[in-house]
Formats: C-alpha cells, structure tokens, sequence
C-alpha cells in the first residue's frame, strides 16, 4: 500500500497539462515547449518562462502520417501527435536542440502544424561535442538563443538573471541525484516507478515547486519503509522513455529498477555546471559534458563505460535495453553495448518499444529473464 | 391441412483447421502407487494441455483447443486427464501454471513461464543433449537455449503479430480447405519446389495465397510456398540467438513435417526425435518444475 509519498510527482504527471495552464494563469508567463533534454531550459527559466517537455501519451494516434514517417521512432510520431492533436495549446513556444535526425522532423513539423505555436528556435548544437571545437561552438549557439530570448520579451537577461536560473536549475539536478542515491542500497526505499516519476516531472513543472517537493521527499525518506520484495535490480537503457505501465509491470513480477541511462532520466540530470563567471558558458558546457545520447557520442564510445559504471555503482544485477522501434542512434549502440555489459556480468534483454506496448507478451519476456536469473530453486 | 414445411438445413460447415485433440494415459502404470503426482497446464493463446507426472515420470495428458477464458480451459483440460484415470484433484500435491494464461489457472500452486516451462519439458523429452529449442506455439514463437538440465540461458520471442505462428497454419488450411493434419505431407506433393510466399503475416499471406491460386499454383504448391516462409521467418529467429546442436522442436507446429523439415534443411542439422507429443512440452516441464519443487519441500521437511 502507498503512502503517498510519492502522489504529488504522479499527480503532476497525470495532470501535467492542467499544471502548464495553471500556471500559465496563475504567473501571466510563457509556456515553452521543449523538444530533447540538450535545450538549455536555464535560457527560458531566467526569462521567466515555463519549460514544458513534449513527451508523448501512448495512445493510439492517426494524425502524424501525412507530415513524417511511419519509420520514424514512437516517440517522434507520439510526440508530434500530441502537437497536432492540441493537447499543448497552451504553448507560445517550441525550441529544440539538434540531437536525432528524426526528431528533428518532428520539431519541423511542429513549427509549420501546430496552429498554436507562435515563435519556434532551432539550436544547432553540435553532435560532435568531443571536437575541440564544439564548446565554442554551442557557447555561441547559447548566447544566440539567449539574444533571441531577449528579442522577443524585449528583456535584457542579465548574467545575475542568468546565473539565478542556473543555481535553481543546478538544485534540482543535486536533489534528484540524492533521491537517485537511495537506490543503491540493498531495499531500497524508493521504487524505480516513484523516481521516474520525479525525475519526469522535473522536465514539465516549476523547478523551483519541484525543488520544494524534492526536499520534503527527502526528508520523510530516511523514516521510509516499503515492505516490498526488492526481487532482481534491474537497469534500464534508451531513449525516451515515460511507460508507467511498463515499468510498473516490471515492478510487480519479482524485480527492482534501480538505475537508468535513459532521457528521461538520468540523461537530463545527471551533471550540475561547473562554476564559471559567465553563467552562458557554464551552462553551454554543462550540455556538453552530460552523459551522453548516442547521437552526441563519437568518435569516442564514452556511453559504453558510464552506462556499466552505472550498473555496477548502483549493483544492477542485470539491464533491460527499452529500444524505441526505428530509434537508429540506439540501435546502432545496441550490438556493442549488449556485449560490452554481458562481458563485464551484466545479462541483457531487448524490448523493442512501440507507442503503445503489448504489456501480456512484454510480461512473459521479463518474467522469463527473471527466471533465468533466480530459478535456481527449480532445478 | 397446410404441408409440413422442412426449412432446409444449413451445410455442415467443415473446420479444416481443427487439429487432433488428444489424451493419453500410460496404462502401464498405477498413479495411486506414486509418492508424488504432480500436474503442469499449460494454457495457451490456441491450445490447452494438462499433463500429470508420476514420482517424475510422465504419466497422462490431455491437449484440447483453448477456451474463451482461461481457468474454464485449465479445469477442462485437467479433467480431460483426470477422467481417463480415475484422478481427482485432491489426489495431486503439486499444481504448475504456464502458458499465456497462467495466472489464471485457479488452482495452481505456482505460474512459471512457458520458455522456462519449454526448455525443462524439451530436456525431459529430447534428453539432456537438447540445447537449442525452437517452440512454435499458436500466436507466437520463442527460440530458446538451455543447459544440460533443462535451465533456460538465453532466449527470443518473435514480435507481436501472429505471423508463422500455428493460428496462421490453421488460416492456411481453411483457406485451402484441406485438414490441417495433411498440410504438411502435402506440401511435398509438388514438382518443384516453390519460392516462399513474401509475407508471413496471416492476413495478407492468405491474400498471396489466394493470388497464387488464381495465377494457377496447385493448392499443393500454395501450401508448400507457406510451409517454406514459415521456416524461413522462424530460422531468421533463430539465426539471432544461434543455433546450437541438440535442436528440438516444440508446439503444435512440430507436427507439420512440411514446416519441420524445411527448417531442418534451412539450418542444416536435424532436429531430435521424440515419441512424446510435441505439444505437451511447456505443461509437462510446468509438471516436472512441481515435483522438484515438492522434493525440495519434502527434504526441508
């Protein structure tokens, strides 16, 4: 039984676009959405915006196909389909940072067919973030995005704005990183359900509420007790994903999630900045210097180690790749990944995700790799 | 006095699809002699089986086409058993659901999936040699690796559609209108050998095949065109996992020569013989699975 400990992140997601419009009422701001977790939501907070993350509803949809590909990955196709289906009308804004080719459409096809978009940004921010050049390169890109903020609220942010942004945003990564560390012990105290939902509902509402909610959390959860079998710690790995079912269902047949190298997770907020008298540059390279998505990882493979640090830091026993169908950078990363972990003890096991997923035949795949792992006793 | 009107009576409307349903009793044994029986029920999307195991030794089956809900299917099929050898279920110690219904066999003591369910019934069946198995269930099929003990250690599933499964065999045979049991001997019949149908997905296969049928395939030659995609899409499958030797086949599939040895030609190795039914796999392993847990039970005790 829950004790609700956790009921006001659930209830923001379940309710995340009352929250953008009730805040939106109650602040008189903009609302911006935000396409992939390299957009530097710090440009916006200071500007006394509301960063909101697009993120799909897994739902069966039928409006995406005359404007992208039906091989393009779900999340591109969901995530379109809440654009053109209103569900973020509320929305003055859309911005991306250049990640995937594909979600790229996706934002191309936002600005040009979401009827309520009234300005749009593309930030050009280099993949190659292991070039000598790209900090340079993306600090422009920064302080560009910055000017165009200005432009258009006919406000100057300042570096003391700036900076205030950072130090609030900077707080949130630091407290969801404490939440995180519960998860390492032996039963934890927290599920990987309750921290995805903390860690989603960052990307949509007021960090600085979120921030509050985060610390109270914290400070009920050394008391804690869950009464739940922890089962088999599992990792999850890939891209987006905001499944509740999914990972509940993982949660309730004898496993633990425990840790993640996903965008909706750690990706977003695993590094602070690094102290710099201008906040754009601290912010810039704070981009730069994040656990990397697979797009922005080359030529170097530096995911590979991160992702078993990971597992090994938190003792996942083993990892389940969530593959978003069609997602190329994931799927090239895939084949080595898998290797790399099984050889350093880590099995594996691959779902290939869908905007909606089969929960039945998913459940007989994570029971029977469940049972390849505990059913000792059987034999 | 108005003539008696006799409404005519609709056609028999045959079910080619409708495969044998079966249930076997070792007659040479006594299950009141055993220590322990125990029973494995494998509900399935297509098929349901109980099967009984006597002090670890198959004793009985019953396999019967699934019902529309599953605990009625887990009841019927272990009646089906029961029946034949005066059984009832007070008399069994050990329950063990799988299959895509097992959590609801109301009166199992414990739900183990049907890969690790598989790999245990295809060590009981195939010997301890078996290492690779490919199941062929009804909606789905799974190849799977097991150690010398049956113990699954790695496995696939195909995706999430009916395509190369049983249910698109039985499509194929109302289609043809041929039983469902001669599909494979007849895909033989065939002066030479024809390409695969393109799709395997059991709609529009149906719609392939029936384009052959106007483009002058013989019904024969339709049949081995799909026997051929089916094999060729379940050893895609397992050309991701590896194939190991000690093959065994699984589900009601294994039956259907024309799909088993097209496989076996594909790979390039023949699979291992049994004289059980393939199709009792996953509830005799779900049978075994509970008398090694009452063993353990019994040694704590």
């Amino acid at each position: 039984m829950s004790d609700g400990l956790f009921d006001q992140f659930k209830n923001w997601y379940e309710k995340r676009h009352d929250y953008a419009r009730a805040w939106k009422a109650r602040t008189g701001g903009q609302v911006v959405a935000t396409m992939c977790t390299y957009t530097p939501e710090e440009i916006l907070l200071a500007a006394g915006m509301l960063p909101v993350r697009v993120l799909g509803a897994h739902e069966p949809q039928n409006v995406t196909e005359p404007h992208i590909f039906g091989m393009f990955c779900p999340f591109c196709r969901d995530s379109l389909a809440q654009g053109l289906l209103g569900r973020f009308d509320y929305a003055e804004g859309v911005v991306l940072a250049q990640s995937c080719i594909q979600y790229r459409q996706t934002f191309g096809s936002w600005r040009l067919h979401v009827p309520s978009v009234q300005w749009d940004y593309f930030i050009p921010m280099p993949n190659e973030v292991q070039s000598p050049h790209a900090r340079k390169a993306h600090y422009a890109e920064v302080q560009s995005f910055r000017e165009f903020i200005q432009v258009l609220t006919g406000k100057t942010l300042t570096s003391a704005m700036l900076t205030e942004a950072l130090a609030v945003v900077d707080e949130n990564r630091r407290l969801l990183r404490e939440l995180f560390e519960y998860r390492k012990a032996t039963d934890p105290q927290v599920t990987g359900v309750e921290c995805l939902l903390a860690a989603l509902t960052a990307q949509f509402v007021d960090k600085r509420e979120h921030n509050e909610q985060l610390k109270k959390v914290l400070a009920a959860l050394p008391m804690r007790k869950l009464n739940r079998p922890e089962g088999i710690r599992f990792m999850t790995i890939g891209s987006e994903n905001d499944d509740l079912a999914f990972m509940n269902m993982i949660e309730s047949v004898g496993g633990t999630i425990v840790i993640d190298d996903q965008c909706s997770g750690t990706r977003y907020f695993w590094n602070e900045s690094k102290k710099d008298d201008d906040p754009i540059k601290a912010i810039a390279d704070r981009y730069c210097d994040r656990p990397a998505c697979p797009t922005k990882d080359y030529p170097l493979h530096t995911r590979y180690d991160h992702v078993l640090g990971l597992a090994k830091e938190f003792n996942a026993r083993a990892a389940i790749f969530l593959q978003q169908k069609f997602c190329d950078p994931h799927e090239g990363d895939y084949p080595d990944l898998k290797r790399y972990l099984e050889e350093n003890g880590i099995p594996t096991l691959f779902l290939e995700f869908d905007i909606t997923n089969p929960i039945g035949p998913f459940r007989i795949r994570v029971e029977a790799f469940l049972e390849t792992l505990t059913e000792d006793e059987l034999f | 006095m108005n003539a008696e009107v006799n409404a005519p009576s609709a056609p028999e409307k045959k079910e080619f699809w409708r495969w044998q349903e079966t249930a076997w009793i070792d007659e040479t044994k006594d299950w009141r002699k055993a220590k322990i029986l125990t029973c494995g029920i494998d509900v399935g999307s297509v098929s349901s089986q109980a099967v009984l195991v006597a002090d670890g030794e198959l004793y009985g089956f019953n396999s019967m086409r699934t019902g529309n809900n599953s605990p009625d299917s887990a009841r019927n099929a272990l009646q089906g058993a029961m029946d034949k050898c005066g059984m009832k279920l007070e008399d069994i110690h050990y329950v063990v659901g799988t299959g895509y219904g097992r959590v609801n066999v109301p009166f199992a003591h414990k739900a183990i999936t049907e890969i690790a369910c598989h790999a245990r019934g295809a060590n009981y069946m195939g010997g301890n040699k078996v290492r690779t198995i490919l199941d062929m269930g009804g909606q789905d099929c799974k190849a799977i690796h097991c150690d010398d003990k049956g113990k699954v250690t790695n496995f696939l599933m195909n995706d999430k559609c009916a395509a190369g499964t049983g249910r698109g065999m039985e499509v194929i045979s109302d289609l043809m209108q041929i039983p469902i049991a001669e599909l494979g001997p007849r895909s033989f019949d065939v002066a030479e050998e024809p390409e695969a149908v393109s799709s395997v997905c059991v709609v529009f296969a149906k719609s392939e095949a029936l384009a052959l049928l106007k483009a002058g395939y013989t019904k024969n030659k339709v049949i081995a065109a799909y026997c051929q995609a089916m094999a060729e899409r379940v050893v895609s499958l397992l050309e991701r996992i590896g194939v190991e030797e000690g093959f065994f086949i699984t589900g009601g599939i294994a039956k259907n020569p024309g799909v088993v040895k097209r496989i076996e030609k594909l790979l390039g190795i023949k699979a291992i013989d049994t004289k059980i039914d393939s199709q009792i796999a996953g509830a005799l392993g779900a049978a075994l699975f509970g008398y090694t847990l009452m063993q353990k039970q019994g040694a704590k005790a």
